[in-house]
Order: C-alpha cells, then sequence, then structure tokens
C-alpha cells in the first residue's frame, strides 16, 4: 500500500520539452487515470513513475519514499504493458513466475504462487502454454498475472486494453476494476480513451502537451470542465462548442451566436468578457415544436443507438453542426425542421483562452 | 437433342469449365530461363566436388590411367583407409578443432556482448564506434599480415596456434557485432523493460531473453564462423611451420608432398575434412527458423 506524489516533475528528451512541471497526489488504493491525445506524455509520466525514465527534474515519492533515484525493480512497483511484452519463449508459468525465479525465491513456492494468480485470474489451464498459443485477453490476463504476483504497491498500466476488439476491451475493463477493488492498491492507468477513463477512474487527470489540464472525479471533470480542451476531451459524442459574442443588456449577460442570442443565466460574465466560447452537451439540448425553444434547426442525420438517438442539427448558431442526444423514438428524421431548447442550467461559457467562466 | 447417346454431358462440361476458368496466359519465358541457368550453375559448382568425390575412390593407378570423370570399375576404399590410419591426419584435425571451437566461441562471445550493448544501451558516439568496428570486415588480410607476423614473431608465438585463434577471433567480432545487434534491435525494447521491472539486470536480461529469442541468429554466426575458420588456409600457413602444428587445410597440400601423386588420398582426406563443418550446418540448420519472437507483443 503506498500513495505517489510527484513534486515538479519535468522531462525533456534532448531539447524536446516532454513534460513540464508535474505536481501531483495520488491516494493509497486510488484508481487514478491519464488521459489524453496521443503523443501528450502519457507513457513517459508512467514510465518515469517506473523508474524506466529518468527525470529531468522534481522528485517521485512512493509510500513517502524518494524514488527518484531508486532502481525499477525496487520501487515496488509493477508494469502492465500495451504490447503486453510477454517473453515468448517461456511457458505462461515461467511468465508470471519470472520475478520470484529472479529472487531466487524455492521452486515449491513459485509453483504454488503462480498457480494462485492462475487461478484468481481463471488461466490455470494455460499455464503450460507459450504467448503465441495465447489470444490477446489471455495474454493481457498472464500480463497482468506476472505483474501482480509480487505483491507490489503500485500497479502501472499503460494503455492495457488497445489491442483487444471492444467487446473484449469492456470485459477487461470491468476485470482490471474488479482487480482494483479486491486488492486494493494504487493504480495509474493510462488511455487515450475518455470511455475507459470515465468508468474506471476515481480520479481523472487530462493530460494534454505535458501539462496537467485538470484532475477531478470523473463527474466533476464532465459536469465542471475546467477549459475548452477537457469539455471536448471528455464526453462521447463530445461538448457542443460554439464561438460566440459575450453582450449584456438590461444587466443580463447573453451571448450572441450567429444571429442567435442565448441568455446566459447561469453565473457572472466578468466585465470586459467579448470573444467567448459556449459549450453545451449533446444531451443538454432538447427538441421541440418548430417556432419554440431558443432557436430554430433543421435536421440533417438521425443516428439510431439503440436506447437512444444523436440528432446532428444545421442551425444560425455556427457552419458545423450540432450534435443533439434524444431517447430513441423520438419521431425525428432528416430535413425535419424543428426548434431546439437549451438546458439553461448546463451550459459551460469559456473565455478567450479557453478557460471555463463561473 | 444432338445426343441420343448422352455423352454430351462431358464436352458440355468440359466448354463450361473453358469459359469459367482463367483464359490460357501466353507463354511465360523467364521461369524456364532462371532454371536453366540455376541448373548451369549447380552443375558448375558440384563438378570439382563431384571430381574429388570419384578420384577418393580410385586407385592410383587408375587415377593415373584413366580419365577424371570416369567411374571406377571397382568402389577402392583404399584411400579412406590410409587417410584416417594416419597419425599426421589425427594431429591436424586435433589442431584445427583446438583452433576453430575456440575462435568460433570467442568471436561470437564478443560479438554477442558488443551487439547488445550497441542494440540496447546507446551511448554518446555509439553508432560512430558501431561503425567503425563493422568497417574491419573490410580489411584485406595482406594488409595486416606482416604487421601481425612481426608481432607475433616478437611474442615468440611462432609456430604455435595462438595468433590463429587470436586472429580469427579478432576478425570474427565484426561480422559477429553486425549480425547480433540487428537481431537484438529486433526484440522488442518492452520486454528488456518488463525483465528489468521485475528485477533483472542487464545480463539477466541478455542470458534469460535477448539470448534464447537469437538462437537463429547465434546458429547462422556458429555455421559461418566455424565454417570459415575450419577451411582457413592463409593464417595456418603463415604462423604454423612444423607438421606438428598444420591444420587440416595445409594437411591436404601437405600429403602431396609425401606420396608422388596423391589424388586419391587428398580426395579422401578433403572429403573427410568437409565432414565437420557438415555437421555443424545439420545440426545448427534446425535452429534456422523465423518466428521466435512471434506473440512477443501485440496479437
Ligand atoms: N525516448 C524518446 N526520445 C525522444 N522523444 C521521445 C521519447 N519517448 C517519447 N518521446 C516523445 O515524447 C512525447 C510523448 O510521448 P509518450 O509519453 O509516449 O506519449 P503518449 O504515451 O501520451 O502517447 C512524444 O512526442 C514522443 O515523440
Ligand atoms: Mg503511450
Amino acid at each position: 500500500m503506498a500513495d505517489v506524489r510527484l513534486d515538479g516533475v519535468a522531462k525533456a528528451f534532448g531539447s524536446v520539452q516532454v513534460i513540464n512541471d508535474l505536481n501531483l497526489a495520488v491516494d493509497d488504493g486510488e484508481l487514478l487515470v491519464f488521459v489524453g491525445p496521443s503523443g501528450c506524455g502519457k507513457s513517459t509520466m508512467l514510465r518515469m513513475i517506473s523508474g524506466l525514465e529518468d527525470v529531468t527534474r522534481g522528485r517521485i515519492m512512493i509510500g513517502g519514499r524518494d524514488v527518484t533515484h531508486v532502481a525499477p525493480s525496487r520501487r515496488r512497483v509493477a508494469m502492465v504493458f500495451q504490447s503486453y511484452a510477454l517473453f515468448p519463449h517461456m511457458s505462461v508459468a515461467d511468465n508470471i513466475g519470472f520475478g520470484l525465479k529472479l529472487a531466487r525465491t524455492p521452486p515449491a513456492e513459485i509453483r504454488r504462487r503462480v498457480a494462485e494468480v492462475a487461478r484468481t485470474l481463471q488461466i490455470d489451464p494455460l499455464l503450460d502454454r507459450k504467448p503465441r498459443q495465447l489470444s490477446g485477453g489471455q495474454r493481457q490476463r498472464v500480463a497482468i498475472g506476472r505483474s501482480i504476483i509480487r505483491n507490489p504497491e503500485v500497479f502501472l498500466f499503460d494503455e492495457p486494453l488497445s489491442n483487444l476488439d471492444a467487446a473484449l476491451r469492456i470485459r477487461m475493463r470491468l476485470e482490471i476494476a474488479r482487480l482494483h477493488n479486491r486488492l486494493g492498491v494504487t493504480m495509474i492507468y493510462v488511455t487515450h480513451d475518455q470511455t475507459e477513463a470515465m468508468t474506471l477512474a476515481d480520479r481523472i487527470a487530462v493530460v494534454n502537451g505535458g501539462s496537467i489540464e485538470q484532475l477531478g472525479s470523473p463527474m466533476e471533470l464532465y459536469d465542471r470542465p475546467a477549459n475548452l480542451f477537457v469539455a471536448r476531451f471528455i464526453g462521447a459524442p463530445s461538448m457542443n462548442v460554439i464561438p460566440g459574442t459575450v453582450t449584456v443588456e438590461g444587466g443580463v449577460p447573453a451571448i450572441a451566436c450567429g444571429e442567435t442570442r442565448i441568455r446566459l443565466s447561469a453565473g457572472p460574465v466578468p466585465p470586459g468578457t467579448s470573444d467567448a466560447t459556449l459549450g453545451v452537451r449533446p444531451e443538454h439540448l432538447s427538441a421541440v415544436n418548430k417556432g419554440e425553444g431558443d432557436f430554430a434547426g433543421r435536421v440533417e442525420i438521425v443516428e439510431d443507438l439503440g436506447a437512444e438517438s444523436l440528432v446532428y442539427l444545421q442551425t444560425g448558431l455556427m457552419a458545423d453542426s450540432l450534435t443533439m442526444r434524444v431517447t430513441a423514438g423520438s419521431g425525428l428524421s432528416a430535413g425535419d425542421a424543428i426548434g431546439v431548447r437549451l438546458d439553461p442550467a448546463r451550459l459551460h461559457l469559456f473565455d478567450s483562452r479557453g478557460l471555463a467562466i463561473r | 437433342m444432338a445426343d441420343p447417346g448422352g455423352f454430351d454431358h462431358s464436352g458440355g462440361g468440359a466448354a463450361a469449365d473453358a469459359a469459367i476458368g482463367p483464359a490460357p496466359r501466353p507463354f511465360d519465358p523467364w521461369p524456364a530461363t532462371i532454371f536453366v541457368i540455376l541448373l548451369c550453375l549447380a552443375v558448375l559448382f558440384l563438378a570439382p566436388t563431384l571430381g574429388v568425390l570419384l578420384s577418393s575412390i580410385k586407385t592410383t593407378r587408375e587415377i593415373a590411367f584413366g580419365e577424371l570423370w570416369m567411374f571406377p570399375a571397382r568402389i577402392y576404399l583404399g584411400n579412406f583407409a590410409e587417410v584416417i590410419a594416419n597419425p599426421a591426419v589425427h594431429r591436424y584435425f586435433v589442431n584445427t578443432f583446438l583452433v576453430t571451437v575456440p575462435a568460433t566461441a570467442l568471436s561470437i562471445t564478443f560479438g554477442v556482448l558488443a551487439g547488445y550493448v550497441f542494440a540496447k544501451l546507446p551511448f554518446k558516439g555509439g553508432n560512430l564506434l558501431f561503425l567503425a568496428i563493422v568497417s574491419g570486415m573490410f580489411f584485406p588480410p595482406q594488409v595486416i599480415l606482416i604487421p601481425l607476423f612481426r608481432l607475433f614473431n616478437g611474442l615468440g608465438l611462432i609456430d604455435t596456434l595462438w595468433p590463429i585463434i587470436f586472429i580469427h577471433t579478432a576478425m570474427g567480432i565484426p561480422i559477429c557485432t553486425l549480425l547480433m545487434r540487428n537481431f537484438f534491435a529486433t526484440v522488442p525494447g518492452a520486454l528488456r523493460e518488463a525483465a528489468i521491472l521485475e528485477g533483472a539486470n542487464e545480463w539477466q536480461v541478455l542470458t534469460r531473453i535477448a539470448l534464447p529469442l537469437s538462437l537463429p541468429a547465434l546458429a547462422v554466426l556458429a555455421t559461418l564462423q566455424f565454417t570459415w575458420i575450419w577451411n582457413d588456409f592463409l593464417w595456418p600457413l603463415i604462423f604454423t611451420q612444423s607438421d606438428e602444428k598444420r591444420t587440416i587445410m595445409l594437411g591436404i597440400v601437405n600429403l602431396k608432398g609425401q606420396y608422388s601423386v596423391a589424388w586419391g588420398v587428398q580426395g579422401a582426406l578433403s572429403l573427410i575434412a568437409s565432414l565437420p563443418t557438415l555437421i555443424v550446418f545439420l545440426f545448427f540448420q534446425r535452429y534456422f527458423i523465423k518466428g521466435m519472437t512471434m506473440g512477443a507483443v501485440k496479437g
């Protein structure tokens, strides 16, 4: 059991600054997810925590111990790689028991613990196979088995599910959540998939360009994104963002988008704000009769997803279409002219630098 | 209607097949040409071997009077018996093994160590050093022959096997380093990192992960180096003088000196002398398989 703290950690490859001044505290037993577009430095962060990569600046603490200059194997961390990184010439049992063997654990003890881990991961019938004889999901389990056998204090996952097909990904996601519940250990999980982040995380750190844009619980990030990047990145389909100009009429702030003025009931707008961006999630738009609502729209495309439908609307607000999420059976079809209502309590406003105005 | 006998079925079927099947392709002369060229080359390469084989099973008389390419009236094994019973031949064999085995093992060992560092542990100036080592392959031996002779003469090692072991080890390092580096480069870096997180040190990564995955490369190198060193003529010729220190390739020529015309015996010894390289090849060829790293990463 251990917490993880990063103090002013930075990383540069040559002259390229990849991570800038990272400060983060991961609580003991927490499952923290790093999410961000590919190339933003997620893997580098994880590799610095594991010790596979040196830090250029800053300090890393695990369980109150400064491990900045401690060898990877002494940090009591385990890592599951995107590529699984199973040793192809060894059987599943030898893969799982590799670390114990290096630590000169007696063979009988290794066999016992490998069997135990295999049972919990339901891979006991596979112990004699070679990795190439396993399916992707089985390989992932073996990789997880190899990481849990030495009882590490911190688990690091680097996009462990991205090589699996969609159905398997959802199942393995659930299993990782179960594993976290059962072991109760600190986990740091990296993904570029916001759905994975939302479903797994106690807290999410949204990473962009080597910095954390926002850190918070999934719903916090969803409901109160700190900036446009987070607003767009979290949530699927992503938030509608509409550029506009803020005006104040009769003491009530409003935003003009295209020819439409939308009154902003929520929160005061700092004086002097002019260019701004309005954000509204697809589920906070609703269809009403033509001529009613906040503005008019024309249905362009309807995507039926089963329980719900995504409706793409042409409006006067901007050139791009807006996405609206409605429950199935809305009766809307392409070409319909409708009115659109915004949920006034759920609007997001961002200033010209992309920061949320609250 | 046209065929009351009902035999039309086959004819109609064939016509239908022809209509469905691919149109007849125009005659392509290339495969045939290539086959003929390869056949000529094969004959050219095998002819000397056949010549040696034929003379090894003939008596000296038959060789002296007969045609080189003629089959002997009766297979004569006396040449082989003579070679096998000759104590000088035994010495040649022992000497050649004493040179070939350590030089092969050492050059591969150094190649493995250097190749691993170049592939997995990059350092400043590493690429330049790698190029420098590999460029050693392009040194013609004649250039370094005289300095080396003077060097080993000064060390008092002339007419011993040491200079030959040393030179073959050194001259094998470039090719061994090149091949091993390139092979290790294909071993995914994540495997090394996973092993390191499990507590392995660099030596354990090499011996437990990288080397077991590199058996094909090791097999190729072992075969190449063994054959090359075993068949070498130049270095033993320069550094050994007494018959006690000669290796097998010099021995073949020496036999000629002892008998007036010894084609038969020479042929027999040539064939026997090539057996170890053949055995090494047959032993290692089962490792010449690809796909050892399959299943390491990804699905
Ligand atoms: N060893 C390295 N040398 C140079 N640049 C690197 C190295 N590793 C990663 N980078 C760069 O650092 C950035 C972040 O990489 P990474 O952490 O792998 O991103 P992510 O995992 O978020 O996709 C990328 O621009 C990548 O090109
Ligand atoms: Mg990555």
